[in-house]
Parts: structure tokens; C-alpha cells; sequence
């Protein structure tokens, strides 16, 4: 296996690029997994057992989880449309993480539980607030018919 | 503190270490990060029998709520599975790091469940 990595390095006079979702790519996609299956589980088991108790912070909940899920999909894919719905989550998150950790600063009472966004996701060691912003980042750097994007 | 919770700290730790000392020196998936991933879910299956046995034989209480505990049991026994699927998915140096990952999130579940079972983790 340690031939494959020094044969893709003479490949070719730059040609040869790491795509959008492998390398560093791969570790981008890997957080955002980990939060969907975790946001997801979370969102699950809030709203089956406690969704009359704070049902407006478990549909954030629940939409967070989805915004996680489909930004995973859409980052691990090559296609131009993948980059897009991709961008969108990503923005998406932004904001989310944005609004909702603004507003629970402000007016601490308005949900009844904490969210993955609270508090800019400080129950989540601020990794939701990280997270788009290395997000855009790299989707930025793969922007499709960029320098390094995928023309596919 | 439980020793159950100790030893699954030590063996996050050491699987997160590896992991990274791989990507420093393997440009493939070490054999050492992956064995370090099935000691993560070996711990895991240990720590889900050892819990099944709090519960049902010993009838011990827990503060908060058996649903959410088994559901972190769960979701931390799918983790080590998922991540490393991935990582085979391209198999270079990033296959490490990625396989990294695995360590310090499975702690902080583990966390979450002690926190869940006992009241508190420490």
C-alpha cells in the first residue's frame, strides 16, 4: 500500500489533485458524520420520549440533525450539484449555529432544553461553531471550476 | 469514579495516540490504528454486558434515564464500525487521523453515560 501513495505522487505535472472528499476531506466528513448519527440519536430520543416537554428545542433538534445529515451526504459526493446542496447545508449550519447560540445568550429562557446550537454549541466543546467554518473553507478552496475543484 | 470508567479512558487515549503516531509514520491504514479501534469496540461490548448485568441482576438505580443510557450504548457501539468503514474508503495516511476521531468521542459518550447512570461521572 506505501507503493500506491508514492506512485500517485509522480503521476503527472499537477494534474493529479486530491478531490474534494478525500484527504483532509475525509476528516471534515467524518466530523460531520459523527454529529449526524449523534445529532440524529439525540433528536430521536428527545422527541419519542420527552417532545411535549420542549417541543419548539427538539424540532430545532430534529432539524439540526437533518442539516448534519444532508451535509454529510452532499460533502462526501463529487458532482457539481453535491457542492451546491453542500454549500447550502453548510450555510445553513452557519446561521443555525449563529442564530440560535445569539439568541439563547440573549433570552436564555426562550427553549425549554439545550440544542446542539445553544449557546454557539458550547455543549459540544464550540465543534458546531467550528465545523461550517472549516466547511466553507474547503468548499470554497473545491469551488467547482476553481483551482482545485472537481469538473465533474 | 468506576474502574469500568477508567479503563475506558485508558483505552480511548491509547487508541487516539496510536492513531495519531500512525499518521505521522504509516502513509496507509496502520494495522495498529485499526486493532486500536476494535480494542475501543471490544471495551464497548464489555462496558454494554457489564451495564446489562447492573441492570437486570443487580437491579441497580439509575439517576437519569435507562433510554438514554442505552441509547448512548448504542450509538458509541455503532461508532468505532461506521468510522472505520470510512477510513477504508481511501486507504492513505488520512485513513489514520481519521480512525482518530474514534478515542475522544467515544470518551465523551462514555462520559455522558456515567454522568447518566451514577449522577456524575468523577
Amino acid at each position: 500500500m506505501g507503493k500506491r501513495a508514492v506512485s500517485a505522487g509522480h503521476q503527472g505535472s499537477g494534474a493529479v489533485q486530491t478531490p474534494r472528499n478525500r484527504g483532509v476531506g475525509m476528516l471534515i466528513i467524518t466530523a460531520y458524520g459523527i454529529f449526524a448519527v449523534s445529532a440524529t440519536a439525540r433528536a430521536l430520543y428527545q422527541s419519542v420520549f420527552h417532545f411535549a416537554e420542549a417541543p419548539v428545542a427538539y424540532l430545532l433538534s430534529a432539524f439540526a440533525a437533518l442539516v448534519y445529515v444532508v451535509a454529510t451526504v452532499a460533502l462526501s459526493r463529487r458532482s457539481v450539484a453535491a457542492w451546491k446542496t453542500a454549500m447550502s447545508a453548510v450555510l445553513i449550519e452557519l446561521f443555525g449555529v449563529l442564530g440560535v447560540g445569539l439568541w439563547t445568550v440573549l433570552v436564555p429562557d426562550l427553549f425549554a432544553d439545550d440544542t446542539v446550537w445553544s449557546h454557539f454549541g458550547s455543549g459540544y466543546g464550540y465543534v458546531p461553531l467550528v465545523l461550517p467554518v472549516v466547511g466553507l473553507y474547503w468548499l470554497w478552496r473545491h469551488r467547482p471550476g476553481g483551482p482545485r475543484g472537481d469538473h465533474r | 469514579m468506576t474502574v469500568m470508567f477508567v479503563v475506558g479512558t485508558a483505552v480511548c487515549a491509547a487508541s487516539m495516540l496510536t492513531c495519531w503516531v500512525m499518521t505521522a509514520l504509516r502513509g496507509h491504514p496502520a494495522d495498529s490504528s485499526i486493532v486500536s479501534l476494535a480494542a475501543v469496540e471490544l471495551y464497548l461490548i464489555a462496558y454494554g454486558v457489564y451495564a446489562g448485568f447492573r441492570q437486570l441482576v443487580s437491579a441497580a438505580t439509575i439517576v437519569g434515564e435507562g433510554w438514554e443510557f442505552w441509547g448512548y450504548v448504542l450509538t458509541a457501539l455503532l461508532l468505532p464500525v461506521g468510522v472505520f468503514v470510512w477510513a477504508m474508503v481511501d486507504r492513505t495516511r488520512w485513513s489514520n487521523l481519521v480512525m482518530s476521531f474514534v478515542g475522544p468521542v467515544v470518551f465523551v459518550m462514555l462520559y455522558r453515560m456515567e454522568e447518566i447512570w451514577w449522577g456524575s461521572a468523577l
